[in-house]
């Protein structure tokens, strides 16, 4: 399903160039439940965001469902992004001008859907089943952060993608709202949707059927069931 | 959602950017079309005024020529004279076909049946007269009988009146013209039996007798023979009759026509260098948000957005705020210059004639083009570098 093949990323600041990511190698397969976990700054956003295809490996290739991301158009990228995967970012990424409902409506205007109100149902019943379905109307701003976290995850799901990217879905959450998001993420991983999450926290391993730790760059299995 | 929606909601949360760039294209599209009109309503007027006048040439005293056009052209009243037997030279001159003299009479201020301070009076020759006879033709069916008059487009009977009173005189109003913009609007014409009988009563019915000076007119004007060399036929005028000045009428208001031209020279640069400075303005403000806006952008991307669609929706929000902004914007300038458009070409010296609807929406619909153009082009290259972000590098920054 997710195959990073010697994937490398170097950014470039001017005179100094940064590895976040070296050498990788990594296999995700069809309703797994991987995390990553590292320190900041070790590189785990940017292997996640090598697998959205929102950046692009300096070495080594991507590929997802078979498909190499490199070869892509910005079409085909963006086709394969709003189809097959649902991303989870770190920081608060519900657009702040549209309601919740219409942020969780938002990504299927990317696949063409035109489903109107059958639409508006969905991202209703989606936020329901999150604990949100009276606040459907309300902006972000109203909203608190771990509200807002599974607003998120209910807009990630929208389109029924097969696998969900999920970046710190639990940073800057107390502990209380951290366990109902795993949660979540545990019961949407058990509808079948694979799972490739990073985070700092060793506390969430647990969740996971595989997770690996990353430093320098580099991957190393730390745990598998 | 829709581009449209999206863009709108956008629009709805960014309230700071959103009214900074409707402000600019309103200020753009207010003075654009504002110039355009003073500009185009004062050509429009100075040709339909040419047109009314319905001469090839006018002969007016020498020394006189100022007076007189400044007369046609803001209905500034003038006492000019010169003697009738100018009339038969004129008429000998080659090329002229036809000739009819007309008389400026004593003018009258802060008179009752006119939407103006001055009233210009002109007497005709009804036996000879080209200019006035074809309205008559047309509107009336019959020559002025004694006692009526016709009035540019600003004359009208005061309420609750019969008549026009005119040194003591009753006169009727038989008709008025059509709005010219230039002084042809407050201008009464009469006959010369009409202005005689006024003359006589008005040694007894008014406090300043009108007084017609006897073998004297105020201009000639001249009809030329089909096929006739204009500017030929005044030079012999010019030449062969002593005393005057032949002024052709596309020639005329040239003083007028030259300050005009300065004065639009001035609107343009002003145009110019205010264009220019909101097109930046626009384009920086749009590049700020665009930048402020980078997250958002980057979400977008990971929700599956092309490249197109987020450079598009920077757009769609900017043609949206220039549409709203242009179309407010000569809306406002439309109705401010009807209002005040005595004031306005008051105090620029300039004659004013609104033009017509299809000449209005046309150079509303070429107004509103203009901005939009420049708005697209100043939101163009922060749409496209936006767009062109690596999300996840937008994302982190």
């Amino acid at each position: 399903m997710i195959k990073l093949k010697n994937v490398t990323k170097e950014f470039n600041l001017g005179e100094q160039v940064i590895t976040p990511v070296l050498d990788v190698n990594l296999k995700v397969g069809q309703g797994e439940f991987v995390i990553i976990i590292g320190r900041s700054g070790t590189g785990k956003s940017t292997m996640l965001n090598l697998v959205a295809g929102l950046i692009r490996p300096t070495a080594g290739s991507v590929l997802v469902e078979d498909r190499d991301l490199a070869a892509l158009s910005d079409k085909e990228m963006s086709r394969l992004r709003s189809r097959e995967m649902g991303y989870v970012f770190q920081f608060p990424s519900l657009l702040p001008s549209l309601t919740i409902l219409d942020n969780i409506i938002m990504p299927a205007t990317f696949t063409g859907d035109k489903g109107g109100k059958d639409l508006a149902k969905r991202a209703a019943e989606l936020l329901g089943m999150l604990g949100l379905g009276e606040r459907l109307e309300y902006y972000p701003r109203h909203l608190s952060a771990g509200e807002q976290k599974r607003a998120v995850i209910a807009r990630s799901l929208m389109n029924e993608p097969r696998i969900l990217l999920a970046d710190e879905p639990t940073s800057d959450l107390d502990e209380q709202t951290e366990k109902e998001i795993m949660g979540l993420l545990k019961q949407i991983h058990n509808g079948g949707v694979t799972i490739l999450m990073v985070t700092h926290s060793i506390a969430l391993v647990p969740y996971a059927t595989r997770a690996y730790s990353m430093d320098k760059g580099k991957l190393s299995l730390t745990h598998q069931k | 959602m829709s581009l449209l929606r999206l863009a709108l909601n956008n629009i709805r949360g960014n309230a700071f950017r959103s009214s900074v760039v409707f402000l600019c294209v309103l200020g753009v599209a207010s003075f654009l079309l504002g110039t355009t009109l003073v500009i185009s309503g004062a050509q429009n007027s100075l040709n339909v005024g040419i047109q009314r006048l319905g001469a090839d040439i006018l002969v007016v005293p020498e020394g006189a020529q100022t007076e007189v056009q400044t007369a046609l052209l803001m209905g500034k009243p003038t006492n000019v004279w010169m003697p009738a037997s100018k009339i038969d030279e004129i008429a000998a001159v080659p090329g002229v076909q036809a000739v009819s003299p007309q008389i400026y009479l004593q003018s009258l201020y802060g008179a009752p049946c006119c939407s103006v301070s001055e009233m210009f009076l002109v007497v005709y020759d009804p036996a000879t007269d080209f200019t006035v006879k074809p309205w008559l033709d047309k509107e009336l069916g019959r020559p002025l009988a004694r006692g009526e008059v016709i009035g540019g487009s600003y004359i009208f009977v005061p309420a609750g009146e019969k008549y026009i009173t005119l040194y003591g005189y009753n006169t009727t109003l038989a008709g008025n013209l059509g709005a010219t913009g230039t002084g042809i609007d407050q201008t009464l014409f009469m006959t010369q039996e009409t202005a005689r009988a006024m003359a006589q009563s008005s040694l007894t019915t008014a406090v300043t007798p009108l007084v017609i000076p006897p073998g004297e007119i105020s201009e000639v004007m001249v009809k030329i023979m089909p096929g006739a060399d204009r500017h030929r036929v005044a030079l012999d005028i010019l030449l062969k009759v002593l005393g005057v000045v032949p002024l052709e009428s596309p020639n005329m208001f040239g003083q007028f026509r030259h300050q005009m031209t300065g004065l639009l020279w001035g609107f343009v640069t002003i145009m110019v260098v205010f264009w220019v400075l909101s097109a930046v303005l626009i384009g920086l403000v749009f590049s700020m948000a665009a930048n402020e806006r980078r997250r958002e952008i980057a979400v977008l991307r990971a929700l599956g957005a092309t490249r197109f669609y987020v450079f598009r929706s920077i757009l769609a929000e900017a043609v949206i705020l220039a549409l709203g902004g242009a179309l407010l914007g000569v809306i406002l300038s439309s109705f401010v210059i009807y209002l005040f458009r005595g004031y306005i070409t008051s105090s620029l010296g300039m004659p004013f004639l609104f033009p017509g609807w299809a000449s209005f929406l046309g150079l509303v619909a070429t107004g509103t083009a203009f901005i939009l153009l420049t708005v697209i082009l100043a939101v163009l290259l922060p749409a496209f570098r936006v767009s062109r972000m690596e999300p996840a590098i937008a994302a982190r920054e």
